[in-house]
């Protein structure tokens, strides 16, 4: 199951991610460990300091639980956990950037926002062949170099529906 | 009546009349189910002249709105229905059930076509048989119609013209008070004319009456002297409750002319335009008293007409008010609500999360904050069971329907049925009532088909040859059950597990008999020898639970064979808003559905025993019920390894109980049930979300579940 589903997605992603393409527009940029991602800057709802959330029992471990965002309950996905990074650490910096993607509001913690930048199409270096040994670059769409950064642009929309990451029921990712 | 024509007037000023649209459709729709109902309970042998007129008035009303608004085929199918039941009430025709049908016929007809008109698509509807069918019945009758009189073959054909110049008049002036001569008849029983003179003394705007002919009557006529502000139109049609509008003729009397004539801003077209009816009143030879009248009473009516002009003119703009005026309801709109009950949601956590912050607060240095606290408390739950309220509707709106459709149904079948319907006013979320409805008229559909007998079999069987399908529906707890009996020939144990068998479901003998009928939800079972338009299909039951679960209801059966089974249904009052146990586990906290909660109690480890090495069993009171772990259900992380946990609350769902393992028992509230799959999705064992007092999430169990899963 797990494994006939892997390339299907990794196509799917792959699609997503020509037909977004690297646009350019403002993006916005977070750290995770030592990586800076940028992501779409309309897919952002807010961004909140990070607070417990109620867990969920057999949820994948990037699944934190559910918080209570005015009244809305809203699932909480750690990123450095679903992307791997070494470590995931919960102080006053780690915030949670609140996400608007397919009509859901979905919670991302990330280790620090860093800020809004505008990048217009030069800037933005279409993504490198990497092995496939990661599923997660499915969802990378370029790279956008500014000054000295680096930052990987990720299609957060396809990311947050992808049917690895659970958060929906499979008709609505679709 | 008068609301009529004021909206009929507002198309000359060209006021867009579409906003009014929704409005008719509703009364419209009202007005048709009543008609529904009353053909329904009329009697063909002997009808009854209140239930007809009201019949009557509901067709009327329907043609009235239809012509305002420009729906000419609905105005004309009412207007034929119209005709016929005229004829109907009276007495011209005898009432017969061949009638009735066509009329209901006709009201569904209506009922198309006003779907259509509003908007949900469809074909236009072909009414023409209808039409020729309704015109069959009035023209059947109108042999007996030429009876009653010679005065009446003479009679309409002067009274025809009569009200179309009158209405004329009526509608080219916005008349000031005037004074009419009125002639009803001829009357088969005069009294009828008596209730005019009660309309009036009802309405008080329209004006005053005296009868001219001090109750005596010569040839079935009865006259009257009028002195009213309302237009002729509006009084013919006040008086088509009582009398038809042909036998109502209205003149305008001596003084009231020269009124007329003094009035300003009266055209000078009208004088002409109501001459003829004089004439006309001159010619008609049923009443050669009528034309002495007037000049015979024009002096105290003059004196009368001098009192005139010091009633003032306004109240011929109230008298079309009155309607509009005393209205009791309002119609909104039901986000409108939706979003009210949602804000009354919110100020109940924001209200619990106050209270909970404030427990700690020293009641005698605040103490009017603490009583301002308890204050809100109360309001809090005053208004959030006001604005629940607001969403109940009466289950009657659902048991209406069935009248009509078993009456259809038990025809095509040849079956006789009669329908029993108990606790209509048992109150339910309108959410729920629409969704009740379908799986509810499967279940009688059902029992209309496979539960009751033939007549013949009925009588073999020394059962009354009509069958009863009985409808109960009452409040119990925090559920309302809504029962479907019947008395027909009930389930065959024996058919069932053959059947079940038959479809590879394992069916033991040893079946108690609940599980056995529960059977008849399995997807695909049907035990009819053979498939019918109207069910066995297999279809249905299996839908029926399935809907009927998902409002976090219950379906239950019971049956005798050969004496009727009874389908229960058991459905929460409300959807959004429920009375909830907090319990913790570990450092968490969950939601237990209050209805669910059967008791809680401490236990000691020695009583809970194992099963074959892993199932836990707690015995309570001589009954051993599986133990379920909350802990290991939700792997709940535990720091304090020494802990045990000790309550056992027992729950019950689907006919099981089992007992749920906590560490504590937080306490009781409402909780506001919130939809976890909005954002994220379905998870195992927990039906929602609710949002504590403190800002947290909590999560609400699913019982249900948790029962089967220990079944398994």
């Amino acid at each position: 199951m797990e494994a006939s589903n892997v390339p299907a997605l990794r196509q799917q992603g792959a699609v997503t991610a020509k037909s977004h393409g690297p646009k350019s527009g403002e993006y916005l940029t977070f750290r995770l460990g030592s990586e800076e991602y940028g992501i779409d800057i309309l897919k952002v709802q807010e961004i909140r300091s990070y607070e417990q959330p109620t867990r969920i029992a057999n949820a994948p471990d990037f699944i934190k639980g559910v918080v209570n965002l005015r009244g809305v309950i809203v699932p909480i996905v750690d990123l450095r956990l679903k992307l791997n990074c070494p470590s995931a650490e919960y102080n006053s910096f780690t915030v949670v950037i609140v996400l608007n993607v397919k009509n859901r509001v979905v919670g991302a913690v990330v280790d620090s926002v860093s800020d809004v930048l505008e990048l217009n199409r030069d800037a933005i270096k279409p993504a490198p062949e990497l092995s496939a040994a990661s599923v997660d670059t499915s969802f990378i769409t370029g790279i956008g170099s500014v000054g000295e950064r680096m930052l990987i642009l990720m299609d957060i929309e396809g990311l947050m529906s992808s049917a690895e990451m659970g958060l929906m029921d499979a008709a609505i990712a679709a | 009546m008068g609301d009529m024509t004021t909206e009929g007037a507002s198309i000359s000023a060209g006021i867009d009349l579409s906003q009014f649209y929704q409005v008719f459709f509703e009364e419209a729709g009202e007005n048709l189910d009543n008609m529904e109902q009353l053909l329904l309970n009329v009697n063909v042998e002997a009808a009854d002249d209140e239930e007809l007129n009201a019949i009557f008035r509901c067709a009327h009303s329907i043609k009235g709105g239809a012509a305002t608004f420009g729906f000419g085929d609905v105005a004309e199918l009412t207007h034929q229905m119209e005709t016929l039941l005229d004829k109907l009430r009276r007495h011209e025709l005898q009432p017969n059930a061949a009638m009735v049908d066509v009329l209901l016929q006709s009201g569904d007809a209506l009922r198309a076509q006003l779907g259509r008109h509003q908007g949900s698509g469809g074909d236009v509807i072909d009414t023409t048989d209808l039409l020729v069918n309704i015109k069959r019945f009035v023209e059947g009758g109108g042999a007996p119609a030429a009876t009653p009189a010679p005065q009446a073959a003479a009679a309409p054909a002067a009274a025809k013209p009569a009200p179309a110049p009158a209405a004329a008049a009526a509608s080219a002036t916005k008349p000031g008070t005037r004074l009419l001569e009125m002639q009803v008849g001829p009357l088969t029983d005069l009294s009828l004319a008596d209730n005019l003179v009660e309309l009036f003394k009802e309405i008080t705007d329209l004006g005053t009456i005296e009868p001219l002919d001090a109750g005596q009557s010569s040839d079935g006529m009865r006259r009257f002297k009028v002195l009213t502000s309302s237009t002729d139109n509006d009084l013919l049609d006040l008086f088509t409750f009582h009398v038809a509008r042909e036998q109502v003729k209205l003149t305008p009397l001596g003084p009231g002319f020269g009124f007329y004539d003094g009035a300003p801003g009266a055209p000078p077209a009208e004088a002409p335009s109501a001459d003829p009816g004089y004439g006309f009143f001159d010619e008609a030879p049923g009443m050669p008293a009528g034309a002495a009248a007037p000049a015979a009473e024009a002096a105290p009516v003059a004196a009368d007409a001098a009192i005139v002009p010091t009633r003032p003119a306004t109240p011929a703009k109230a008298e079309s008010k009155p309607a509009a005026m005393d209205q009791t309801t309002l119609r909104v709109s039901i986000e409108k609500v939706d979003q009210l009950i949602n804000l009354v949601g919110e100020l109940v956590i924001t209200q619990a999360m106050l209270a909970q912050n404030s427990r700690d607060v020293d009641p005698a240095l605040y103490q009017q904050l603490t009583s301002g606290l308890a204050d809100l408390e109360r309001n809090t739950r005053d208004l959030q069971e006001s604005v629940m309220s607001i969403r109940m509707i009466p289950m009657a709106t659902v048991f209406n329907r069935f009248p009509r459709m078993l009456r259809d149904l038990a025809a095509k079948l040849g079956k006789k049925v009669e329908l029993v319907t108990q606790g209509e006013a048992t109150e339910l979320d309108k959410s729920l009532v629409e969704k009740i409805t379908d799986p509810l008229t499967h279940l009688v559909r059902n029992s209309c088909d496979h539960g009751i007998e033939m007549p013949a079999d009925r009588l073999a069987r020394g059962k009354p040859e009509q069958g009863t399908i009985t409808l109960v529906a009452s409040h119990q707890g925090g559920s309302i059950v809504i029962e479907v009996r019947d008395d027909g020939r009930g389930l065959n144990r024996e058919k069932l597990i053959k059947k079940a068998r038959e479809k590879g479901i394992d069916a033991p003998d040893t079946m108690t008999d609940a599980e056995c009928w529960s059977l008849i939800f399995a997807p695909g079972f049907s035990t009819a020898d053979v498939v019918t338009d109207v069910s066995g299909r297999g279809v249905g039951m299996d839908v029926v639970k399935k809907n009927i679960t998902s409002l976090g209801g219950t379906v239950e059966i019971d049956s005798a064979e050969g004496y009727g089974m009874k389908v229960s249904v058991r459905l929460p009052l409300t959807l959004a808003i429920m009375d909830g146990m907090s319990v913790g586990v570990g450092d968490e906290c969950y939601i237990l559905p209050l209805s669910s909660v059967v008791e809680s109690f401490q236990v000691q480890s020695n009583t809970i025993k194992t099963v074959a090495g892993s199932g836990r069993v707690v015995e309570v009171r001589d009954e051993y019920m599986p133990v379920i772990e909350l802990e290991r259900v939700f792997d709940v992380p535990r720091f304090d390894f020494e802990h045990v946990s000790s309550i056992m609350v027992v729950v019950e769902a689907e006919g099981g109980r089992v007992a749920l393992l906590v560490d504590e028992l937080l306490g009781q509230q409402q909780v506001v049930v919130k939809n976890l799959e909005a954002n994220y999705r379905k998870v195992n064992d927990v039906s929602g979300a609710t949002i504590m007092g403190d800002g947290r999430v909590a999560l609400i169990l699913d019982v249900g579940s948790l029962v089967r899963r220990s079944r398994h």
